[in-house]
């Protein structure tokens, strides 16, 4: 006998058959880390390799999951790694990396001084979210042939967006500087041409400004293309039936089509049961069923899944994996 | 020195200058969105910067940018 939960993960997962990288995003307080952490488990026990990546500084996926987790992933469940990085940890990370190196190719009597103008940069803002975002990189490179699906669960919406869009962005003002170092270099080379011995040991050769600049580059366009990729990423979002997480959801969704973005679903979290009921619930049910009606209008063209809210927390592998996860619409339940 | 020459070695050095700035603006003040990244041409750029400043007549460098000396 099939259980609900069978059925309902089938049906979730293979809508989304070969998606491999999958983000998680929606206001914060809506679901998102339970919803990632179902989605992962209900994936990995197709027999498909799966990581879940948390962002949450604040250990959810470790408390949801019963697990303590890191920054290396770790095995939960058959086929189910899950993971948990911290941006200020990352931030921290790049920058020892970026010290290590000047430590090889600086003089000693500049280090000290230029170690501590390093360290005003990790406070700086946007460090994190570079970091983030540099790490998130590393992990969807590095896990070619290791995993078959990430699930990256994030942070709150415009935190998120801000992410997903810095590619575009920084790439953008790294060509600039590109073009700049390029018009630099065949002056360089000019100079060194007519001044022939008077140009002394100017730098020559192979420029490691522009050969660091243009690494830079080809792996935010490596990440556009990724994230652009709608046959191979997706991005969820979880939204509840109240007013202000659609507002959000929805100024959401249209950044996401402006960044061209691929949006794979919708999950309705903690709709009222019917077996719910009372004079009170009652009313909270017509409020509700105004917003549900408003998010069919808004993300129809999207597949819509709803979760019913529960009478207890929904923690640990087994409640995940029997979470009733719903496809919306024709009253069709699956 | 023949004054092409000259001419051609002040541009190169105009230019030079002008990358340090693009790339270390937020040291003088100047919003760089890219600031985390331009953090690993430090150790390829920190020398140059030192002889900047020199060429500026400034023994020691300036306030608020690289601390180089």
């Amino acid at each position: 006998m099939q259980s609900d939960g069978d059925r309902n993960q089938k049906d979730v997962v293979n809508r989304l058959p070969d998606k491999k990288i999958v983000f998680f995003g929606g206001k914060g307080g809506v679901g998102k880390t339970t919803l990632a952490a179902t989605f992962a488990l209900r994936v990995a026990r197709r027999h498909v390799r799966t990581l879940l990546v948390s962002t949450d500084p604040a250990h959810s996926t470790s408390d949801v999951l019963e697990s303590g987790l890191g920054p290396e992933p770790k095995l939960v469940t058959a086929h189910c790694w899950a993971m948990e990085i911290d941006p200020e940890r990352e931030a921290g990370r790049y920058i020892d990396d970026v010290k290590q190196s000047i430590a090889e190719t600086t003089t000693p009597r500049l280090l000290e001084e230029v170690e501590r103008q390093i360290d005003i940069a990790r406070i700086s803002p946007g460090s994190e979210e570079a970091a983030l975002f540099e790490r998130f990189t590393h992990i969807i490179e590095g896990s070619v042939g290791e995993y078959d699906t990430i699930v990256f669960d994030t942070a709150p919406t415009a935190q998120t967006l801000r992410l997903l869009s810095l590619p575009e962005l920084m790439n953008a003002w790294v060509g600039g500087l590109i073009k700049r170092r390029k018009k630099l270099n065949a002056l360089s080379r000019m100079w060194r041409n007519v001044a022939g011995a008077a140009a002394g040991d100017e730098a020559h050769g192979e420029d490691p400004v522009l050969q660091t600049l243009e690494q830079r580059q080809n792996r935010f366009h490596r990440a556009r293309q990724i994230l652009t990729d709608a046959r191979k990423t997706a991005f969820m979002f979880v939204v509840t039936p109240e007013r202000l997480p659609i507002v959000e959801t929805e100024r959401a969704v249209a950044a996401l089509e402006k960044y061209g973005i691929p949006v794979g679903a919708l999950f309705v979290n903690r709709v009222l049961p019917s077996s719910a009921a009372g004079e009170f619930l009652d009313r909270r049910r017509e409020r509700e069923t105004e917003y549900l009606d408003r998010i069919e209008r808004a993300f129809g063209s999207h597949p819509l899944y709803r979760v019913p809210l529960m009478d207890s927390d929904v923690v640990g592998v087994e409640a995940l994996l029997h979470l009733s996860v719903t496809r919306s619409g024709a009253g069709e339940v699956i | 020195m023949a004054p092409y020459r000259s001419a051609i070695h002040r541009e190169y050095l105009r230019q030079r200058d002008l990358f340090l700035l693009l790339a270390f603006s937020d040291l003088l003040g100047v919003p760089n969105p890219v600031a985390f990244y331009t953090l690993e041409l430090y150790p390829e750029l920190i020398e140059q910067f030192h002889e900047w400043h020199l060429r500026l007549g400034m023994p020691q460098a300036p306030e608020g940018g690289f601390k180089c000396c």
